[in-house]
């Protein structure tokens, strides 16, 4: 019984529960900006280091429905983070241990 | 395109270090060049301002063998310092002094006893050394994102590959049972794409309709995150496999009212605290279906046991004991609303929608290590969609068995009210309110005394009206009771 209908509609576009939704990339958004201020304002290389792989991270988990523009700006403040660190002081970071 | 971003971003890093590294050269210059003039000024003044200030004037980037040349020089003039003959030996020396480190700060304590000593050479700090060596955490991290990247590029191919295997198994049987395969929402007229629509760099979406008895069947294949590299690694840790999710939605007169699920043990238990309906209306613990011969790891959650007696016929229990193994869970049930809603205190709810809905879902085999071969097993499973399907039309409950249904249907519905009742009262009560309170500002700004009077006396005669119909409704309701 393959056509006996006609053809309904239209897919419900995929229920924007959000009770479902992962989380991720919302929070490692956020993360990745909070580093980056952390970076820049206390000047700690590894903060920025950080918040780059959390932009990469949230890029990576990201919906198809998020905006890019919002991806871009955390991206490119992360990036901004690393190099004005290395700018002020361009010494090599120094391991924890 | 988000690819092309990526790269560009990447080829950023390493020329800004190139930028930092000479921005502190050419700094360092134009210190060194100002000072000088201004020490020429102070020669005559005070020997030590003279030469304790070069010493301060630090440049970092120098290579080692200047180090040990400055040392001596250094040493020359300090010895001219001691013997107080400074001016000539600091012109002549200034420009090793400028030249100095950082660590230089010991020297002044170790020379003056040179002779007993040995000349002690200090290390130069690695922070100083002018080699790619020394950024060692630096290139880690760098190396790290390359890493990330790279992963993202393979798990994204491989969930992509997976994906259309998939779909090229399935094509076939889909086609000949739906009018429509493939729809992604943005076409006014209803027309096949014949394509996955792509959710998310592991979620593909399905939607095929066009069938007697169902309104549509939404398919969802859901990857594992393979392009993210953190989930990869906590993968290693905790195994998990892809899911193909499958939701048919029935059309309200082509399905009884019922609630039935059978899957593994595991996922029953989690879907009976989470699912809306399977909460209200299959309060026992999910039950062995060894009566019916299904292996051991499927249990079965039933409203009824009538229910089971008829979805358990040949046909599926030998779909479910030979793909035991796919199978994670699957449910029938008129009343699906999905997971529960969370609900905040005090806000009036009203019941959710329900749907008419089969909702299938099974596990890819290979548990993450998923080749597209492997999509090939999992197209028995969408037969034995089909055949729900058309099971679910033509089983219908008899006479009592739909009366229990009702029953508990009344009775759940009798529940919500009853724990919605007292939070319906309160927002009437405090709409009450809220009115009376509006009235009474109204009268208290009314400037007119003589408007003021009549709205007050109109506000009064509202409130008899009201007291009279409450005592009429209490002696009605006491000739009543007697």
């Amino acid at each position: 019984p393959s056509d006996g209908a006609a053809p309904r509609y239209k897919p419900p576009a995929t229920e924007t529960n959000p009770a479902l939704e992962d989380p991720t990339p919302d929070y490692m958004n956020l993360l990745g900006m909070v580093f980056s201020m952390c970076g820049l304002m206390l000047k700690l290389k590894w903060c920025a280091w950080i918040a780059v792989y959390c932009s990469f991270i949230s890029f990576a988990n990201s919906r198809s429905s998020e905006d890019t523009k919002q991806m871009m700006s955390s991206f490119m403040l992360s990036i901004s983070a690393v190099v004005m660190s290395y700018l002020q002081n361009p010494q090599p970071m120094s391991p924890p241990w | 395109m988000k690819n092309l971003y990526i790269f560009i971003a990447v080829l950023f890093i390493p020329w800004s270090f190139s930028l930092a590294k000479y921005d502190e050269f050419e700094d360092g210059d134009d210190i060194m060049e100002y000072d000088d003039n201004d020490f020429a000024e102070f020669e005559d003044v005070n020997e030590d301002a003279v030469t304790e200030s070069p010493q301060r004037i630090i440049t970092t980037e120098d290579d080692e063998e200047e180090a040990t040349v400055e040392l001596e020089g250094q040493d020359e003039n300090q010895e001219d310092f001691d013997d107080a003959d400074a001016q000539e030996g600091d012109t002549e020396s200034e420009p090793y002094d400028d030249e100095e480190f950082e660590g230089y700060e010991e020297k002044p304590d170790a020379s003056p006893s040179k002779n007993k000593d040995p000349i002690t050479i200090v290390n130069v700090p690695a922070h100083l050394q002018n080699s790619w060596e020394s950024y060692y955490m630096e290139i880690l991290m760098v190396t790290g994102l390359l890493a990330y990247i790279m992963n993202y590029i393979i798990g994204k191919n491989k969930n992509n590959r997976l994906a259309h295997a998939w779909f090229n198994t399935h094509r076939e049987l889909l086609e000949s049972n739906f009018a429509l395969v493939g729809d992604d929402g943005t076409n006014k007229e209803a027309t096949s794409t014949g394509k996955l629509n792509q959710e998310n760099e592991h979620i593909y979406n399905l939607w095929c309709s066009g069938r007697v008895c169902c309104e549509g069947m939404l398919i969802q294949l859901k990857f594992l995150k393979r392009q993210d590299l953190l989930n990869v690694l906590a993968r290693m840790m905790r195994p998990a496999s892809d899911q193909v999710q499958i939701k048919v939605t029935m059309n309200d007169e082509d399905m009884d009212t019922y609630v039935f699920a059978v899957g593994t043990r595991k996922a029953l238990v989690r879907l009976q605290k989470e699912m809306q309906d399977l909460s209200e209306f299959c309060s026992d613990k999910p039950k062995s279906g060894a009566k019916y011969g299904l292996p051991d790891s499927l249990a079965i959650l039933s409203e009824m046991g009538e229910v089971t007696e008829g979805m358990m016929d040949t046909k599926m229990i030998h779909f479910l004991t030979h793909y035991a193994d796919k199978i994670e869970s699957v449910q029938f049930s008129d009343q699906f609303s999905g997971p529960k809603l969370m609900q905040e205190e005090g806000q009036l709810t009203k019941l959710p929608e329900t749907k008419k809905t089969l909702l299938f879902t099974f596990n890819v085999p290979g548990s993450g290590n998923t080749s597209p071969k492997d999509m090939e097993s999992l197209l028995p499973l969408m037969s034995m969609v089909i055949y729900s399907i058309d099971k679910a039309k033509k089983f219908r409950l008899n006479r009592e068995g739909k009366q229990k249904a009702d029953k508990n249907r009344a009775r759940v519905e009798e529940n919500f009210l009853k724990l919605t009742h007292v939070q319906r009262q309160e927002a009437a009560q405090s709409r009450r309110e809220e009115k009376k309170r509006a009235e009474k500002e109204r009268i208290m700004n009314e400037e007119d005394p003589e408007k003021q009077r009549r709205l007050e006396e109109a506000a009064l005669r509202r409130e008899q009206k009201k007291l009279e119909k409450k005592q009429m409704k209490m002696k009605q309701i006491k000739v009543k009771a007697m």
